[in-house]
């Protein structure tokens, strides 16, 4: 590397003291790799920017920044791996002392955190000029969840949703109809009580109630169902979603583990045949192609009546470029390039891009092609959580609403008029 | 000059220059911090005001607002019963394994060796292997009650607000009774034997011997063992984390959990920073019972 480095250096015709203070700059950049010191060093020909993400290398961000540097356009970008959990509380600090990267993936219910307090660039005027990023292409969900007061404060990476699995050899085996997944809440209680063999081993229905962001992803969505919302938790609807969770899990219709086991464990017992069905997202379709030994299939969630609202969840992380950036317009341009690899994201890394203008090609996989249409249609009603800067405090009076019903110690109506309370208080 | 230079290399001005590194030491690794977050527990901290110093002081307040939730309690009490039930058995099986080697069957000391590995494992991995343990449906825990008929239905330790709490004290106790076990070890290999032998020769049963010489000279060990066991109990998260993250609805959420949850889930490190305070407050009463209990121990 610094081999290639000297050889470029050489190339240029300037004089020879002028050369040796560039490779000071050089070395000492390599040094430090911050980008307020490349900001002082704007003599240098590239533009650097630092990015930083949570993706590994075989998922996106590495390999298109590998893409994005072949292309020798003037702007290198740098890549920091971050840890999950560290991702807030890293960029927090390194935006509080001035070190904060140019452009940041941050998971889509913190990017409100972020963009309230103007850490984030406002991006609305760029997004307008563009011919690349274009605000119609996207699901309106993954969408809503960059935006906070009007304004555009991201671009959505990619995205995700929850829909049911079933286990169509078991809806066989116990007399229902595999071409009929349950539709309501109603249907889906009954067929769970069906399939729910205990001296088998198998429960109805698998799916997350965990004390943590998981259980709010997976809850919300039966509220906003129900006509309820995260400022409207104790809605009528959303009481009766509680309610059916709680039915299912005293009948034992859902392994009583449910309340601390988190959605890839919950899905494993799917895949083990220990469960009839599941609800979670296409993040699994390629471990269930591997492990599932049985005939399954994807179902839109089932809605409180027929012909109610749909709903979904909304996972996944934004782009976002932060304020303090020096070069603004070179990191747009580095996240336009993202965004025209769009099409491949689903291809190239197992991901589904957040546009609805993007037909995910064939797989040649009966059964994952089938999913994916189904994750599509979801994709449609997916609703981000909040956005609201506030939105832990919040997940979290809703967590704790569905774990003091679930384990009796309230009523649904009184958790969730609870939780309300509590999300009032935060709300202001 | 002259005088200084000696009282440095031996006298009082050396002395002093030992006492300045301690409490030097002491008061930039511990001292300062612990200023910093009894600071923080009287402000209002989040993400954006956690990398400055000018934050809003809220006087009482995040004190106020955390008995105010219904939560405190039940969090205060479950953290008391960690500490005892976690300090109990690792101590009375760890006394318990240490009385046993401490008869010298042959291979006795390699054995007592191997203990050790459990408390080289990471609190991650334990976490991780006792929540295949105690999982409801598949864990091996319940395959054992149930195929010993000691009960009818899998009990779900992990989700059970009634067990999840004594879920995580059962793999504590395993985590930290080789720890125990090794230091009263020590302990008892530093009891004289002659005392033994002429209580023997008066005519002293096992349990008279055990009572009137093992556990007096013991003493000290023990205090320190409980005054650590304190200690490690209260630093123990990794387990929290890996097998319930304090659920179901706070049912095994403990104070140390919780400062964590406050601080870096919900990013309110007022919060997080009061609950370290109340917590440290809870410590020093125990250590001021521990110290004076050991004040009038003869020391040798």
């Amino acid at each position: 590397m610094v081999t290639g480095m000297e050889e470029c250096l050489s190339q240029d015709n300037e004089t020879e003291e002028k050369m040796s203070f560039r490779k000071y700059a050089i070395i000492g950049a390599l040094a430090l790799a911050t980008s307020s010191f490349f900001g002082l060093n704007a003599q240098a020909e590239d533009v650097t920017l630092t990015l930083w993400s949570l993706d590994r290398d075989i998922q996106p961000a590495p390999n298109l920044i590998k893409e994005f540097n072949a292309q020798n356009n003037g702007i290198k970008i740098e890549y920091r791996q971050i840890q999950f959990d560290d991702v807030v509380t890293e960029a927090m600090r390194a935006y509080a002392s001035g070190q904060a990267p140019d452009i940041i993936a941050v998971d889509n219910p913190e990017h409100a955190l972020f963009s309230s307090r103007g850490a984030f660039l406002d991006l609305t005027d760029m997004i307008a000029k563009s011919s690349v990023v274009k605000p119609e292409n996207y699901f309106p969900g993954p969408l809503a969840s960059t935006i906070w007061d009007g304004k555009n404060f991201g671009i959505p990476k990619a995205t995700n949703t929850i829909a049911l699995y079933y286990n169509k050899d078991m809806f066989k085996a116990k007399g229902l109809d595999p071409a009929k997944p349950p539709q309501t809440w109603d249907e889906l209680v009954e067929a769970a009580r069906k399939l729910n063999d205990p001296s088998a081993n198998v429960y109805g229905l698998a799916f997350s109630a965990k004390g943590n962001e998981e259980g709010t992803f997976q809850f919300l969505p039966w509220a906003q169902m129900g006509g309820g919302s995260y400022d409207n938790i104790n809605a009528e609807g959303a009481v009766k979603a509680l309610e059916i969770w709680k039915t299912i899990i005293d009948e034992k219709l859902a392994s009583p583990d449910t309340l601390t086991r988190g959605q890839w464990d919950s899905t494993g017992t799917f895949n083990s045949g220990n469960a009839a069905m599941v609800i979670s997202g296409p993040w699994e379709l390629d471990r269930m192609m591997q492990e599932a030994k049985f005939d399954w299939g994807v179902a839109l969630l089932p809605i409180p009546h027929p012909g109610a609202e749909r709903s979904s969840a909304m996972g996944d992380f934004n782009w976002a470029i932060f304020a303090t950036s020096k070069h603004p317009e070179e990191a747009f341009k580095a996240l336009e390039y993202f965004v025209s690899q769009d099409d491949k994201l689903f291809q190239n890394f197992g991901q589904l891009p957040a546009r609805s203008d993007i037909a995910i090609p064939k797989t040649g996989q009966p059964l994952k092609d089938a999913a994916l249409e189904v994750f599509q249609e979801q994709m449609k009603y997916a609703k981000p959580r909040g956005p609201h800067p506030e939105w832990p405090k919040i997940s979290k009076a809703i967590q704790d609403a569905i774990q003091a019903a679930l384990t009796g110690q309230m009523s649904a109506k009184d958790a969730l008029d609870q939780a309300a309370e509590k999300i009032k208080g935060v709300l202001g | 000059m002259k005088s200084l230079f000696s009282s440095m290399r031996d006298g009082l001005g050396f002395d002093i220059a030992l006492v300045a590194f301690a409490l030097g030491f002491l008061l930039l690794m511990s001292g300062l911090p612990l200023v910093y977050n009894v600071v923080m527990s009287f402000q209002e901290v989040d993400m954006f005001s956690l990398g400055t110093f000018s934050r809003p002081f809220v006087g009482l307040r995040n004190y106020i607002d955390l008995f105010a939730q219904p939560e405190t309690y039940p969090i205060l009490l479950n953290t008391l019963i960690f500490v005892v039930g976690s300090i109990a058995g690792q101590f009375l099986i760890g006394f318990g394994l240490a009385l046993f080697f401490w008869v010298n069957f042959p291979g006795a000391s390699w054995l007592r060796g191997l203990f050790l590995v459990s408390w080289v494992m990471p609190g991650l991995v334990v976490g991780a292997i006792w929540n295949w343990i105690l999982s409801g449906d598949f864990g091996v825990l319940n395959f054992i009650l149930r195929e010993t008929g000691l009960i009818d239905a899998n009990i779900f330790w992990r989700s059970d607000p009634d067990y999840s709490l004594y879920a995580v004290i059962i793999a504590n106790i395993w985590l930290g009774t080789s720890f125990n076990m090794i230091l009263l070890s020590v302990g008892l290999s530093g009891i004289p034997g002659d005392l033994y032998e002429a209580a023997e020769l008066d005519g002293a049963n096992a349990w008279q011997r055990f009572w009137t010489i093992t556990l007096p000279m013991m003493r000290s060990t023990i205090g320190a063992i409980i005054a650590l066991g304190l200690i490690f109990t209260l630093q123990q998260f990794d387990l929290f984390a890996a097998i319930t993250s304090g659920g179901p609805n706070n049912a095994s959420n403990v104070t140390q959990y919780w400062a964590w949850e406050l601080s870096f889930r919900q990013y309110d490190f007022g919060k997080g920073a009061t609950v370290s305070v109340v917590m440290i407050v809870f410590v020093m009463i125990a250590a001021m019972v521990y110290v004076r209990s050991t004040r009038h121990e003869v020391r040798g």
